[in-house]
């Protein structure tokens, strides 16, 4: 009884003590539930009461468990409880313990930089030198974390300052690679050794350079590091490069005067990243003055080398003209740089945000003389030894002409030694705008051997321009590239444009024989009106497809990558448009936003509603097109066809109508800056208009049938003897009463005779297709031209420019059955997409762009066809998906992925019913479906 | 990884048409005689790495056309050479005699340091021998000259007169009379000097250990 009444005090003492400490006070026999009451406590280093619990308890303080096989010396020495971690050694816990990772305690206290907890170890005897699993050791954890205090005091016991992890690693490796200044400093001091290789044969300076560690580096090879490549010969230099660290390069450099050269030499490898050593290059550049200079003519040296591997005949042709161009690319940007010193009177150091040469031009052409004058500081780059470059290839080009010139004193022979006149006399004969002297038996192929009649006109078996002319051409290319980076941007160098006149004949020879040329190499041409001119009738023959190309290319060329489409859209960005007001509420927000913006992508939002995307930035300009035609504003007039359109004559009566034009051409401009097609078609007068190319009388006939037609017959019949009594001069009718306006300067008094009716009928037809609406034409573009340069559209004609911005008028249905995809359970084979497409050819051409505008949000085809239908990132498809049938659904979709969604219809009657009250209800204004 | 030497030497093939320029370019990189040999349109090139008194030297070569209508050509590749074979033809006089012509324009267009080694090619063409041995020697050091006779064909010093040049190179750039580093000299310093042979791995570990014992 009374023992009953003791344990039962003992147990209400226990429950009384536990209750108050709010945990239990003995601990369980059974070592797993013990450990886990244990844990927390000393986690959070509550050594009394684990002193307490450990106490007359049966415990083995050596127990490991959990996942990883820890002891709660490991749990003391992770998380720094130094009281619970003498308590546990003074209870016999072995310091040595190995997790299952192989790691002690003392590696898991130098991980964790718990200095107490260390030396309580080492006290007891923990063994420094211990390796984990993966070879570390408690002084590769300190050097990781760059914890040099304690890694010093450890240092004192460890035998082998090298020891090596699994990957051949010192701790002097891990710190360099982190970049710990003063631990590698310790280690150091402690005799590692400095130029120890890993197992890829990586050292210390490998390690820091690998990852960009400027002063780690610099203390290595200060302490005397060898510069050593790895086992693969991947160098120091290379990791710089490959990370573009420009600074630890620059290190490199100053150790190691030779690598200077090898940097530049790099600049021939392919494998190299062009941005990275650029980066390195540019840091080098902007050290000094001298380095500056250094580096241009090191550059120079190199791409002169290059350029004249690449006039080798036996060179690989691509690779060395890839070569050449970013070893002069490079050479431009360093060149556009700047010196770095202040004293030259220009900002344009270096201070991690460039101002680019061609800014610092832009303020005035004042900056031109500076150039000059202050050449003393600044790359003298008649001295540079691209000049020989240049040399080699005006020397060329002399020689081809000089020939081309003999041969033509001298057609008839084939004197030996002219072969590549004969060859160039060839070309010109496939010319037709150069006289055709010689028989016309040659074929209309280019084919040398099937022309050349005598072994003579062979050269070496093979033909002189075809082995020359890309070679030549593609140094061209950079010679114009070198030119253009002393000019301010948007100017032809006088240099160059004097050299392209120079060799005009070799060149129109070249581009005539392969017209990719212009494509590849000759992109001088788009920036210099006057020299395109030479070319245009070349350029105007080529492929519809290959000028298109070429237009986007050069029109986006330094605009973000188009995989940046999904970059996020900034908020001030979207234009908001309201629905009931689109003309004037686009034309308020077009004109408030930059138009670099614009450029860079456009987002629109009507608002009151939720989408956005690609979607609807189709449905604005398909709705904003139909309304700049709209009557209502007065500011086109419908042509005599009903279908096409051209600026009203009279749209002055509104009276903001040549901001309205304005704004027109912009739009037009933007829809084709952005690939996006508009829903208007205008006269062939009004888009040669916007190319600047003169119209002529049969232009009238879109306006006037009738009086075109009175024109033609003037033309083509003898007016002498008919008496017509006409003079320079028609009669107008200005505010009700006629005057006679003459159409050049008196005018009214000089007759319209059969020698000078030609004059008088391109005259008359000015006056009414271009006078008449000057103003207006110059308005529109003066907006059109804010994104479409006119250098860039010259390269088409008026029936180009047309399918350009207005896509493909016809809906080709097998064409876009050819160009659907299935998704979600539907294939071609399926019952209700077979009807689907027997509907759709049912439907009305006016059904079938409803259909089109439901599921894309435009009513327009784009131009080549349904392949090329855009969605929100990029090509996108015209697809169908499954979605489950219920009574009454109707099709749905989703227009920036193009995707008609199309439930699973039980016959081919009710899916007809049901599409076409979508088509007629649903095909505009956006919500989140 | 790019290619490791010592040094980087500009070297020029000169001379007149058919003397067999190209044929001994090619035998030098190539250790082959080129059978179908066409006239040389505007300049060609090659290069190869050969070791000369202990350094490695890569000799990048251009080998000119010899043709009259390419000579502006050509010339523009003079400047900046740091070597040159003359090459003329054994069994031609008129290539010899066209010599005196190739050399002022390489005196004139090329460094004032270029190092000119005279090659009389065609050496294994005895028999149709138009030029002595011993008059061109006598050209060769009149003009300060180094002479030999080759033969694209057999190889026969080939070899010799591309290394031969090199080697003079070499030596006026040890004697200080030559300086790589000025601008146009021709030649250009490698990093072959900093891609020292590593010791074996672990070779440094194993002494430290022995110390320790």
């Amino acid at each position: 009884m009374e023992r009953a009444m003791e344990q039962l005090n003992v147990q209400l003492n226990r429950l009384t003590r536990s209750l108050r400490r709010a945990r239990t006070v003995e601990l369980p026999d059974d070592n797993e539930t013990a450990v886990y009451t244990l844990m927390p406590m000393v986690m959070a280093d509550q050594h009394r009461s684990v002193s307490e619990l450990l106490l007359n308890s049966k415990f083995d303080v050596n127990y490991a468990f959990g996942r990883v096989k820890r002891s709660l010396l490991h749990i003391a020495a992770n998380c720094g409880s130094v009281e619970c971690l003498v308590l546990l050694l003074k209870r016999g816990a072995n310091p040595n313990y190995q997790d299952i990772s192989g790691c002690t305690p003392l590696h898991l206290a130098a991980r964790n930089g718990q200095k107490k907890c260390m030396g309580r170890l080492l006290e007891y005897n923990a063994d420094v030198n211990i390796c984990n699993n993966e070879g570390l050791t408690a002084i590769h954890w300190l050097a990781v974390n760059g914890r040099t205090e304690l890694l010093h005091d450890l240092l004192q016991h460890v035998s082998n300052v090298d020891v090596e992890d699994a990957m051949g690693q010192t701790a002097l490796h891990v710190a360099c690679q982190n970049g710990h200044k003063t631990t590698v400093l310790c280690l150091l001091d402690s005799g590692a050794d400095i130029n120890r290789p890993n197992v890829s044969g990586a050292t210390p300076l490998y390690f820091a350079c690998s990852h960009g560690q400027r002063d780690t580096a610099q203390i290595l090879l200060l302490r005397g590091a060898k510069y050593l490549p790895d086992k693969n010969g991947i160098t120091p230099l290379d990791l710089c490069v490959q990370g573009g660290y420009g600074e630890t390069c620059e290190i490199l450099i100053q150790h190691h005067g030779r690598l200077f050269q090898t940097l530049i030499q790099m600049t021939q490898n392919d494998d190299i990243k062009e941005n990275m050593l650029r980066q390195v290059l540019e840091h080098v550049s902007q050290q000094s003055d001298s380095s500056y200079q250094r580096i241009l003519t090191s550059l120079a040296e190199v791409a002169t080398t290059n350029g004249h591997k690449l006039l080798s005949l036996s060179s690989n042709f691509e690779a060395q003209m890839k070569s050449l161009l970013r070893i002069v690319r490079i050479f431009c940007h360093v060149f556009r740089l700047g010196p770095s010193s202040p004293n030259n009177g220009n900002d344009m150091g270096y201070n991690g945000n460039k101002t680019p040469r061609s800014q610092v031009f832009k303020v005035s052409v004042w900056c031109i003389v500076i150039f000059t004058t202050v050449g003393a500081t600044l790359y003298d780059c008649t001295s540079s030894p691209l000049e020989l470059l240049w040399h080699s290839l005006d020397e060329w080009l002399v020689l081809i002409s000089t020939e081309l010139d003999r041969k033509c004193g001298d057609a008839a022979s084939s004197s030996p030694g002219s072969e590549i006149a004969s060859l160039l006399l060839k070309q010109r004969e496939a010319d037709p705008s150069v006289s055709t002297e010689t028989p016309a038996l040659l074929p209309p192929s280019l084919d040398p051997e099937v022309v050349m009649k005598t072994p003579e006109a062979y050269v070496d078996g093979q033909d002189v321009i075809s082995m020359t002319a890309n070679r030549l051409s593609a140094v061209i290319q950079a010679f114009y590239m070198c030119c253009s980076c002393q000019m301010p941007q948007g100017m032809t160098s006088p240099r160059f444009i004097e050299f392209v006149c120079k060799h005009d004949e070799v060149l129109k020879c070249f581009v005539t024989r392969n017209p990719k040329i212009i494509f590849n190499h000759f992109h001088f041409l788009l920036e210099c009106p006057e020299l395109m001119s030479r070319f245009m009738h070349i350029i105007k023959g080529q492929p519809f497809k290959d000028r298109c190309e070429w237009f986007y290319e050069h029109l986006l060329a330094g605009q973000p990558d188009s995989d940046m489409v999904h970059r996020p859209v900034n908020e001030n960005d979207i234009l908001l448009i309201h629905r009931d007001s689109i003309f004037r509420s686009s034309c308020e927000v077009v004109s408030k936003s930059a138009n670099e913006k614009l450029k860079q992508g456009i987002a629109v939002r009507f608002h009151g509603e939720e989408g956005m995307g690609q979607g609807v930035v189709r449905e604005w300009f398909d709705i904003l097109s139909n309304e700049i035609i709209n009557p209502d504003y007065a500011l086109f007039t419908q042509s005599a066809d009903g279908t096409t359109f051209q600026p009203n004559s009279n749209s002055s009566v509104n009276p903001d109508h040549l901001n309205y034009f304005r704004f027109a051409g912009q739009i037009l401009g933007l829809a084709l800056y952005h690939r996006q097609l508009v829903n208007i078609y205008f006269t062939r007068s009004f888009y040669k208009h916007i190319l600047g190319i003169p119209v002529n009388y049969q232009d009238v006939s879109s306006i006037d049938p009738e009086y075109a037609k009175n024109l033609q017959w003037i033309l083509d019949n003898d007016i002498s003897d008919l008496g017509l009594e006409l003079t320079f001069s028609v009669e107008t009718d200005v505010f009700g009463a006629m005057e006679e306006v003459p159409l050049k300067p008196g005018g009214t008094s000089i007759q319209v005779t059969q020698e000078n009716k030609a004059e008088y009928v391109q005259l008359v037809t000015e006056l009414r297709m271009t006078r008449a609406i000057q103003p207006q034409i110059n308005a529109f573009l003066q907006g059109f031209h804010t994104f479409i340069p006119p250098s860039l559209i010259q390269l088409f004609d008026e029936y180009e420019l047309e399918l350009l911005l207005s896509g493909m008028p016809e809906i080709d249905v097998m064409d876009w059955k050819r160009n659907t995809e299935y998704t979600s359970g539907y294939d071609t084979e399926e019952p209700v997409i077979q009807w689907f497409w027997e509907v759709v050819e049912s439907l009305t051409q006016e059904e079938r762009v409803l259909l089109l505008q439901f599921v894309t949000g435009s009513s327009r085809v784009p131009h080549g066809g349904f392949a090329f239908l855009m969605g929100g990132s990029g090509l996108q498809k015209f697809t169908i998906a499954a979605v489950p049938y219920t009574s009454n659904l109707l099709p749905t979709s989703s227009t920036c992925i193009n995707m008609l969604k199309l439930p699973e219809y039980p016959s081919k009657d009710v899916l007809r019913d049901r599409l076409l009250v979508a088509l007629h209800c649903g095909s505009y204004g956006y919500t989140m479906a | 990884m790019s290619e490791t030497y010592d040094f980087l030497f500009k070297f020029l093939v000169i001379g007149s048409a058919g003397t067999g320029k190209s044929c001994l370019l090619h035998q030098f990189i190539e250790n082959k005689f080129k059978q179908d040999s066409n006239h040389t349109i505007g300049v060609e090139f090659g290069s190869r790495v050969v070791n000369v008194g202990g350094k490695t030297v890569k000799l990048q070569i251009w080998d000119t056309a010899g043709q009259e209508r390419f000579r502006s050509v050509t010339r523009s590749y003079y400047r900046g050479a740091a070597g040159a074979l003359l090459v003329y033809d054994i069994t031609s006089r008129e290539t010899y005699n066209a010599l005196t012509n190739w050399l002022t324009d390489a005196r004139t267009l090329a460094s004032p340091n270029i190092v000119i080694i005279l090659c009389g090619n065609k050496k294994d063409l005895d028999a149709d021998r138009e030029v002595t041995f011993l008059e061109a020697s006598r050209f060769a050091q009149e003009n300060e000259l180094m002479f030999l006779e080759t033969s694209a064909l057999t190889g026969e010093n080939v070899e010799e007169a591309f290394l031969k040049c090199a080697r003079t190179i070499l030596n006026k750039i040890e004697s200080g009379e030559l300086d790589p580093e000025r601008m146009g000299s021709g030649i250009q310093y490698g990093d072959a000097s900093l891609r020292q042979l590593r010791q074996p791995r672990g070779s440094a570990a194993q002494t430290k250990q022995q110390c320790n014992c």
